[in-house]
This record gives C-alpha cells, sequence and structure tokens, in this order.
C-alpha cells in the first residue's frame, strides 16, 4: 500500500474548524495542484499531514502506516518533507550546513548543490545574506538533500519574481519524476497546474473540486467560484 | 591588590564555567536557567552527606554528586521540554526560579541551614608569583573554564551534533519537521550543563562561602558573567567570569571597599543593562 493518505481530517484551529473532512492519497512519482484562496485552509492541511498541528479527527497515513498520532521527527524519518510557507532556512547557519542537515554525507550535498549553481557560488555565506529567491533555492535542496518520498511544499513562490519561481518549478517536476509523491501549494495557480497531473481546490476548509490538473484547466470557472467563495 | 585579584581567580573561574553553562542554555534550550548553580548546590551537599554518614571516600561522593547534578539537571530539562516546548523563553525561565527555591528549602531541610563540612577535592599551593600563593583550586577552575568554552566551541562548529544544536536553536519546528529530535537534544544540553555546574562547584566550594544559599546564588554573578557576552559569546563570558572573581578578590583587599565586593556583581548587571539600553535608544534616535 504505497502512498500518502489522508482521510476525512478536520483541523480545529482557535474558534474553529479551519479543514473540515478532506480525503485524498498522493501517489508516487506524481506532483498534486493544492489550490484555493488566501485563507481556505491549505497551510494548516500541510501542517496536519506534518504533524505541525494535530488533526482533530480523520487520520494520515504513509505507506499503509498510520502516522496520526506521530510525531514531527518520527513522520520525518518515514520519509516526508515539509517545505514551510515563508522562507524556512536557518539563517545562522551556511548554505552547506543547511544541506549537511538532511544530506548526511559530503557526496549528497556537492550533488545537490550541483543542481544550484547559484548556490554553489555562495556556499559558505551565512543564509540570512541571501537573496529571497536564493533562500528559497536552500529550502527546495535542503529538502531534496534528504530523498523524501512524500513532500509538501506550501507556496514556494511567495514573494519571488515570476522567473525565479518558473526557474525553480522543472527541480519540481524532476524530483516527482525520481519517484517522490509531491504536494504543491501555489498562488501561481496556472503555472501549478501546468506541471500537476492531479489538482484539488479547497475553499472555507473543504474540498470543492478533485481530479486531474488538466480537468482543472479546462474548466476555469470552477477555479473562479473557488476564490469567489461561492 | 594583585594578591586579592589572583584570590578572587577561583571563584573568577567558577563564575567562568556556569556563565558559560548559562549561556549555551540560553542560546540552546531557550532559558535562562536560575537553578543552574542551585543544582550544583544540591549534588555537592548529597555527596558531603554522603563521604560523612555513608563513609564513601571523597572522590567517590563527588563522582555520586555529579552524577545527581547531572540527573537532576536533565530532569528539569526533560519536563520542561515535555510540558513547556512551545512556550516563550519568560515562563520557561520562571519555572526554574521555582526549581531554584525549591532546591534551597530542600537542602535546608535535609542537610540544615550551617555550611557543610566540605572535604576538598583538590589541595595545596601550585605555584608562587610575586610571592603571592597561586592554589591548585585556582590553576583547574581557570583552565577548565577555558577548556570547556572552547570544547564547547568547537562541538558547536565543527560536529553534525552541534549542528543539530544550532538548527534547533534557530527554528524549532522546522528542525523537527527535518527529522531533528529535538527533546533528546536539549535534555542533552540540560545534563551536560548540569555536569559541568556540579564539578565545578565540587572543586571550589571546599574553599568557598559554601552554604545553600551562598552556593544557589552563584548564580547571580554568573549571569553577570554571561550577560557581557550577550548570553551568546562564549569567550566573553570567560574573560567576564574571571574579570568579576579578580575584581571582586582586589576590592575585598581594602578595608573601606570590602562589602562593595559583595554589590559588585549587581553593580556589574545594572552597569552592563544600562549601556545596552543606551545603545538601543542611541540606536532608535538614529
Ligand atoms: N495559528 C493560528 N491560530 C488561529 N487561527 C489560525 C492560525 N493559523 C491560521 N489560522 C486560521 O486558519 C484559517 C486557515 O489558514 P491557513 O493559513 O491554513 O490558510 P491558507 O489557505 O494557507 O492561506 P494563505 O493562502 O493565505 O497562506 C484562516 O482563517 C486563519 O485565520
Ligand atoms: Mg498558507
Amino acid at each position: 500500500m504505497s502512498g500518502l493518505r489522508v482521510q476525512d481530517v478536520t483541523v480545529t484551529r482557535g474558534a474553529g474548524p479551519v479543514i473540515r473532512d478532506v480525503a485524498f492519497t498522493l501517489e508516487p512519482g506524481r506532483i498534486t495542484a493544492l489550490v484555493g484562496p488566501n485563507g481556505a485552509g491549505k497551510t494548516s492541511l500541510l501542517e496536519s499531514i506534518s504533524g505541525v498541528v494535530p488533526a482533530a479527527s480523520g487520520s494520515v497515513s504513509i505507506d499503509g502506516t498510520d502516522i496520526t498520532k506521530q510525531s514531527r521527527v518520527a513522520r520525518a524519518k518515514l520519509g516526508l518533507a515539509h517545505i514551510e510557507q515563508g522562507r524556512a532556512v536557518f539563517p545562522g547557519l551556511t548554505v552547506v550546513e543547511n544541506l549537511k542537515l538532511t544530506a548526511r554525507t559530503w557526496p549528497r550535498v556537492e550533488e545537490v548543490l550541483a543542481l544550484f549553481p547559484e548556490l554553489e557560488k555562495r556556499r559558505n555565506s551565512p543564509t540570512a545574506l541571501l537573496s529571497g529567491g536564493e533562500q528559497q533555492m536552500v529550502v527546495l535542496a535542503r529538502a531534496f538533500a534528504a530523498r523524501p518520498r512524500y513532500l509538501l511544499i506550501d507556496e514556494m513562490s511567495l514573494g519571488l519574481a515570476p522567473v525565479v519561481f518558473t526557474r525553480l518549478l522543472p527541480m519540481v517536476t524532476r524530483f516527482a519524476e525520481e519517484g517522490a509523491a509531491i504536494l504543491l501549494v501555489e498562488q501561481f495557480t496556472h503555472l501549478a497546474l501546468g506541471v500537476s497531473q492531479d489538482a484539488l481546490v479547497v475553499s472555507s476548509g473543504r474540498v470543492t473540486f478533485q481530479g486531474t490538473a488538466k480537468e482543472l484547466l479546462d474548466a476555469p470557472e470552477t477555479l473562479h467560484s473557488a476564490y469567489l467563495g461561492e | 591588590m594583585l594578591q586579592g585579584a589572583l584570590a578572587g581567580l577561583a571563584a573568577g573561574g567558577l563564575y567562568a564555567v556556569l556563565a558559560v553553562c548559562l549561556t549555551l542554555m540560553s542560546r540552546l534550550v531557550r532559558v535562562v536557567n536560575f537553578s543552574q548553580s542551585a543544582t550544583g548546590m544540591f549534588g555537592c551537599y548529597v555527596a558531603v552527606w554522603l563521604s560523612i554518614h555513608v563513609g564513601l571516600p571523597t572522590w567517590a561522593a563527588t563522582v555520586v554528586g555529579i552524577v545527581l547534578g547531572t540527573a537532576l539537571s536533565a530532569l528539569l530539562g526533560w519536563i520542561i521540554s515535555t510540558w513547556l516546548a512551545e512556550a516563550d523563553i519568560g515562563t520557561r525561565s520562571a519555572v526554574t526560579v521555582a526549581v531554584l527555591l525549591l532546591l534551597i528549602s530542600l537542602s535546608f531541610i535535609l542537610f540544615g541551614n550551617k555550611p557543610q563540612p566540605f572535604h576538598p577535592v583538590l589541595d595545596g599551593p601550585a605555584f608562587t608569583v610575586g610571592g603571592v600563593v597561586v592554589s591548585q583550586v585556582t590553576v583547574v577552575t581557570v583552565v577548565l573554564s577555558v577548556l570547556i568554552a572552547v570544547g564547547c566551541r568547537t562541538l558547536l562548529t565543527k560536529t553534525s551534533f552541534g549542528l543539530e544544536l544550532r538548527a534547533l536553536s534557530e527554528r524549532p519546528t522546522t528542525a523537527e519537521l527535518l527529522a531533528i529530535p529535538a527533546k533528546p537534544l536539549a535534555v542533552a544540553v540540560w545534563a551536560v550543563t548540569g555536569l559541568l555546574s556540579t564539578l565545578v562547584i565540587s572543586i571550589v566550594a571546599p574553599s568557598q562561602s559554601n552554604d545553600a544559599t551562598s552556593l544557589a546564588m552563584l548564580v547571580v554573578p554568573a549571569s553577570a558573567a554571561a550577560l557581557l557576552g550577550g548570553f551568546r559569546r562564549l569567550d566573553l563570558a570567560v574573560i567576564g567570569g574571571l574579570v568579576l572573581g579578580m575584581a571582586q578578590g582586589a576590592v575585598a583587599q581594602v578595608d573601606s571597599l570590602s562589602v562593595v565586593r559583595y554589590f559588585l556583581p549587581f553593580l556589574v548587571i545594572v552597569g552592563l543593562l544600562l549601556w545596552s539600553q543606551r545603545k538601543e535608544v542611541w540606536d532608535v534616535a538614529r
């Protein structure tokens, strides 16, 4: 039973539920775009999968193992990686040190750096001194270095110029081709759907569309209504 | 004056080691540990009790005391990282104030309120400079404080264990998402600082005021020293500890100033705080 399975997950924050009975499965080698308006609950959903926040009900499993009650560390050890919203670099650590945290071996650090020539040049700079785009590359490279089988990416594009973002997207595709299952949360809906096979639309905490990325691209009104909150 | 300053150096080494521990704790596990010296004091008191009432040899009793100080600190670390994992540094530190008071009262109840008949672990002079005798205790504590600071720095910058600790101190949640085990690492930091404080207190306590309150309150001069390094820099924490100890020793020599030495740590803390505020006001003004 390979795959990351989310079953009827509800997440409660502050006043009430921000995610209600959400269910879907991520399969190896496939990218799933998760789109929806601000405040729809995308980040909360990702956080409940990786264990940043607990799920109030429902369950999450990886390859048949129920991880709903497991710690963040245990989930990461099962091959789950979560790229958080914002620039989740360790600012005081150098680029190489950031990578070393997940790469474990030097050859792996070099292998990952080779994918990002911009970072290779600044390998010994503290990440605090890098540009926003470079910092996001560090985060992406750091996630790849661990060779996760399941990767949750929360708004990689935030604050980046579209050119930089379109430069990073092929990396994600390539990683999926190597067999990872990816959940891609994006504001640049069309760019995200362009590289994805599957799509999920959430609005006010509920899934309002579930299907292939192509179906969603062919039915723009589905997307519009989600964003307009209908 | 020189004689006084050299006499104060042993206390200075003690402050320096405790200041290094306080700095590590604040940087790596987000806590200002007010019970830093109290756990050490308690371990040492149990050691004294074991050697007098159970008849353990001094070295064996000292080892047991150090193990106890380490375990107490680790236990406190475990409690704080289990139930106050997401709490802010103020709340976490407040718990250690409670532990400080608890350990002082507990030692009054168990051992009475008189200074303990410590058996020195180290005894006798090491060498003489300009007619002033420098004790073995002084040499060992000063060397120990420098070695510990250098060792910790090396550990933090050169090992993968240190790298994980630094990552954890910068972004705990992100670190956990990368499979870095926050709790075991935090408990390890608590245990190591507990061990170091108990070790250095057991070396210096026999030759200092060693009632429970004095030993537990060593955290005050240690904080003054740690503050010099902004609770971040280990080198400045060591320098701060040594200089403070020497200054206290020097003023103790001058009759008209001798009471000042008890206020010196407070004066340093107030002075450093005002100094840092002045800088902030200055920055804002610009
Ligand atoms: N820490 C929190 N405490 C209480 N409520 C929160 C918290 N974080 C988010 N929320 C609420 O949960 C809801 C969903 O937020 P979430 O961040 O998951 O949405 P999102 O889809 O990721 O939005 P965005 O596109 O802006 O990133 C929002 O109504 C938000 O106000
Ligand atoms: Mg979000």
